[in-house]
């Protein structure tokens, strides 16, 4: 009946319409504007073009108007939201009646995005964009995201120490982040050249934002580069994993609730080195160790519609005892020995208030003790004690502790075409104990942050995100305020020139605060440009940036915010899916011009932490028929400067010795082969065995030198040994991780 | 009143005709004609634009959304090694898709068979926009939707392509078979050798002859 009315008002209307056209001898345009699936788009404009005979359609997406124009016109009609619609159309002295399906604007274009300084890893990426996984599975990462990040442009290939070193920054001027609370200590303590493996196991993130200049003013006090992670939410299946690899024994398990709205997990892990360094020698000689023991524990709760709660809580500790040749007699040798232990707990919180705000709230609490000895050997390792210089200094004890906490919260508000406006604020609190042979040394900072940023957008291909930071330290009792400003342009699908610009401080490194409070951050200003076109599963990235740095920590003759330096280079990204089916690749090289003049350095230098030019591939390859998936990255770099640095006899410090150290060349391998042991069981498990080899090549790296106290001798730092092997079995039960090679070939 | 009743309806007529004129619009059975010989991603979104508008202006029959939708997946198999480009694709093809089952007949068992194979397949184009982040949701989606399909209609030639294109593609220790996949295209191809032209789904002898190539 209703329907039945309206049917005939319409037509009157209609009839109207026809009767009142025909009368005046005009045309009249009536019509109905649709999305395209069907739904009314109220308010559209409706024009002829060239005229300006026109009219807007009301809430049900109709519209009628009249023109006395003749012959052939063209109807546009526009919408927000959807792209303009054009059609031809003749006019003559009757009613006109069109239906017009505006096509979506968002569909088929790409929103701008800003993107300079960094490359994202996210469980979104299309095409030949990165994934995590895509990071995981680099050949030779042993499991820690900093090194499976060093495959990327912007990092050095560092052999010798953890964590990462970008763009002429040194390990400690990278942080990492996770869910925006900062990761006080992502490696076990390290040891000096020797790298230390990571503490969180890679599987726990889902997105990995690697910045390597200009990055967000919602991060600070990291000079060079922040590393941002995001931990997943529920796991997707309740799943348990074990591993077996000889030197390594690893257990797991995941609960999901059958609601899906909460879950609870942990895991162990156990590595000890020794019986695999007693067959496979090791340059330091190992009495002990290395030793690693982690257990953690997760809980993730799902709160009202879309709020989530996650709670990480973690052990670890590392023992390590070693004997390497004394560098400044041949008669006697050099004990290190360390015993670190690290509790890590973080809450992080995440909800949506009402349409438009979004809430992010997180706390974190870490301990960290690190009880080091170092000790003086006769050649049957006897401990011995000399009272004259440079040996006076070689027995010694030191514990250092420290107590970290932060608390963060940020607010979001979206506005409309992806724009938003973020701020919020932070409180950092750090207290350490540094006991040096019984005397202690405590250091206490308590540094606030609030910030605040806005993503705009300016035109369709233009977008902006402009922020800035305020820090204050109480132990430096300074202010710092950090500008950030970053713009994307789109050129064309796909195709995108970006700049970013900002200021970012960093506070001096404990070591030196502990024997001077009266120091400024040191901050580095960047500049970057950056142009990225993605197509067909290739993407091609290129970037150059200028970097500036002030207020570097300087400790001769005395410790000073005098230190300054500049960093600027060239990099270049290819990722290819597509040449040669099943066959991923990417290569990168990097180009990078660095010096400082810091610490105890004369005069402005190439850092022995850089090197002009780095070049990496690596490549990925899945073989259907046999199951088994291999992996191999390559990375060449020229070799890095090294120097013999001392006091001189006037009041500076000079180069007695320096050159450059063999070029960096390593080829690592990574074998896993996947199958099926239960094939009969309800339960189904994915399992495998992997194998993998480092420097494969067994290239003898060095990375430098270290100088005896008078210079006159030098032993190079190089790897503990040439090459590094693994073999082990695993074996998933629940969750099918064998998805994640299978489907990238369906 | 009967008079006034009577020339309004005329009337009425008149102007639907005018509508379906001015509007562009052809009627279904051109627009399918033309699917048939379609080969190319221009043509398939060529013709999906056509089928919304007819879509549109029907706006109670589910066969026009079904073949936008169908177009969609069409071209996100076309696409399916260009990662970058899929997306737009799929999301539209499973907002028609969805449209198309919102209208069908929930008793016409065999329409929605056909329906849920062209989500099965828009499903599987989700897949190729990133294996590795897509694959685990939306291919699983796929295989649901299809199981859901040949469920409700086992002897549909449509279903048993989009098994038999799965099989062949999945490795042998994850059920792939291609021995199995080549022998149900070969029967699709002959079930669909002698079909009488309609606009109802008669699609599938191509895209089996192209697997048993």
């Amino acid at each position: 009946m209703k329907i039945n009315t309206l049917i005939d008002k319409t037509i009157l209307l209609l009839l109207a319409a026809i009767i009142s056209a025909t009368a005046l001898g005009q045309t009249r345009i009536t019509g109905e504007v649709t999305s395209s699936l069907g739904s009314p788009v109220p308010s559209a404009a409706i024009v002829l073009k060239g005229t300006t005979a026109g009219t807007t359609a009301d809430s049900l997406g109709r519209f009628s108007f009249t023109v006395a124009l003749k012959g052939p016109q063209t109807l546009q009609v526009s919408s927000l939201g959807f792209k303009t619609y054009s059609e031809k159309i003749v006019l003559s002295d009757t009613v006109l009646t069109v239906l017009i399906t505006l096509p979506d604007a968002a569909n088929d274009l790409e929103e701008v995005t800003v993107s300079a300084g960094s490359f994202e890893a996210s469980d979104k990426a299309k095409g030949a964009s990165l994934t995590p996984i895509d990071a995981y599975t680099v050949a030779g990462n042993g499991g820690d995201i900093a090194n499976a990040l060093r495959s990327l442009p912007g990092s050095q290939q560092i052999g010798e120490r953890e964590g990462l070193f970008v763009r002429g920054g040194t390990n400690e001027e990278t942080k990492q982040f996770i869910d925006g609370i900062l990761l006080k200590n992502p490696n076990y303590t390290s040891v000096p050249g020797i790298m230390q493996p990571a503490r969180l196991n890679l599987f726990l993130f889902k997105g990995v934002l690697f910045n390597t200049g200009g990055y967000s003013a919602l991060y600070g006090q990291a000079m060079s580069s922040a590393l941002i992670l995001e931990s997943i939410d529920m796991p997707e299946k309740s799943a348990a994993n074990f591993s077996v690899f000889p030197s390594n024994l690893g257990a797991g398990f995941q609960h999901l609730a059958k609601s899906n709205r909460s879950s609870f997990g942990g895991g162990i892990a156990y590595t000890n080195l020794h019986p695999y360094n007693s067959i496979i020698p090791q340059k330091p000689d190992y009495y002990r160790g290395p030793e690693y023991i982690n257990a953690n524990a997760n809980v993730r709760l799902k709160t009202g519609k879309d709020g989530i709660i996650k709670v990480y809580l973690a052990y670890a500790e590392s023992t390590i005892g070693m004997r390497n040749a004394d560098v400044d007699s041949v008669s006697l040798k050099s004990d290190f020995r360390l015993k670190s232990r690290n509790i890590y707990g973080t809450l992080s919180y995440r909800d949506e208030l009402g349409s438009n705000w979004r809430l992010d709230a997180g706390a974190t609490y870490s301990y960290n003790q690190d009880d080091i000895q170092t000790q003086l050997l006769n050649l049957q390792n006897d401990p011995v004690s000399i009272a004259s210089s440079p040996f006076d200094s070689k027995n010694a004890a030191h514990i250092t502790t420290s107590d970290f906490a932060q608390g963060r919260v940020v607010l979001t508000r979206n506005f409309e075409r992806n724009q938003s406006l973020r701020f919020g604020g932070e409180h950092f609190y750090f207290r350490d104990r540094w006991n040096y042979n019984q005397k202690i040394t405590p250091l206490t900072d308590h540094l606030s942050a609030a910030f605040a940023e806005s993503d705009i957008r300016i035109s369709e291909n233009i977008a902006a995100r402009v922020g800035a930071r305020l820090e204050y330290s109480s132990l430096l009792r300074k202010a710092t305020l950090a500008p950030r400003a970053s713009v994307g342009y789109r050129i064309a699908r796909g195709e995108q020139l970006n700049f970013a610009y900002g200021i970012f401080y960093q506070k001096p490194e404990n070591v030196y605060l502990y024997q001077n409070r009266d120091l400024n951050s040191s901050n580095a200003e960047h500049y970057v440009l950056n142009y990225s076109k993605k197509a067909n599963n290739r993407f091609f990235r290129t970037e150059i940036y200028y970097k500036k740095y002030k207020n570097l920590i300087r400790t001769y003759p005395g410790l000073s915010n005098d230190g300054t330096g500049y960093a600027k280079g060239i990099e270049l990204f290819w990722r290819d899916k597509k040449t040669v089916k099943n066959l991923d690749y990417w290569v990168t090289y990097t180009y990078l011009d660095s010096k400082r003049n810091y610490l105890n350095y004369p005069e402005s230098i190439r850092p022995a932490f850089t090197t002009p030019h780095t070049f990496t591939v690596a490549i990925k390859r899945f073989f259907q028929n046999i199951n088994t998936s291999v992996n191999v990255s390559y990375s060449y770099a020229t070799g890095r400067p090294y120097y013999d640095i001392r006091p001189g006899n006037d009041d500076a410090t000079n180069i007695y010795d320096s050159g450059k150290a063999s070029p960096y060349s390593a080829l690592n391998l990574h074998v896993a082969h996947l199958m099926k042991l239960f094939k009969k069981s309800k339960i189904k498990d994915f399992s495998g065995f992997a194998f993998g080899v480092n420097n494969l090549l067994g290239t003898r790296q060095i990375f430098g030198y270290n100088y005896s106290y008078n210079g006159q001798y030098k032993t190079p730092v190089t790897l503990p040994a040439t090459r590094t092997y693994f073999i082990g079995v695993f074996m998933s039960l629940g969750v099918d991780r064998t998805d994640d090679l299978l489907d990238n070939n369906l | 009143m009967k008079k006034l009743t009577l020339s309004i309806i005329l009337l009425a007529c008149t102007c639907l005709i005018t509508w379906a004129q001015t509007s562009g619009n052809t009627p279904l059975d051109g627009v399918v004609k033309k699917l048939d010989q379609a080969k190319t991603v221009a043509d398939y979104q060529s013709l999906e634009k056509t089928f919304v508008q007819i879509g549109n202006a029907a706006k109670t029959d589910w066969l026009p959304y079904y073949y936008a939708a169908f177009c969609n997946a069409k071209t996100g198999f076309l696409l399916q090694d260009d990662g970058e480009k899929i997306e737009p694709f799929s999301v539209k093809g499973e907002a028609q898709i969805k449209k198309s089952e919102s209208l069908a007949d929930k008793a016409d068992k065999k329409a929605l068979a056909e329906i849920y194979v062209v989500q099965s397949m828009i499903y599987r184009t989700k897949v190729f926009i990133n294996p590795m982040t897509m694959g685990r949701e939306f291919g699983t989606l796929s295989d649901q939707f299809l199981k859901k399909a040949q469920a409700l209609d086992p002897e549909n030639p449509r279903g048993m392509y989009v098994q038999a294109w799965t099989k062949f593609y999945t490795p042998k220790l994850w059920g792939g078979d291609k021995g199995l996949a080549k022998e149900l295209a070969g029967k699709v191809s002959q079930q669909l050798s002698n079909v009488v032209f309609s606009t109802a789904p008669h699609w599938g002898k191509a895209e089996s002859d192209a697997l048993l190539k």
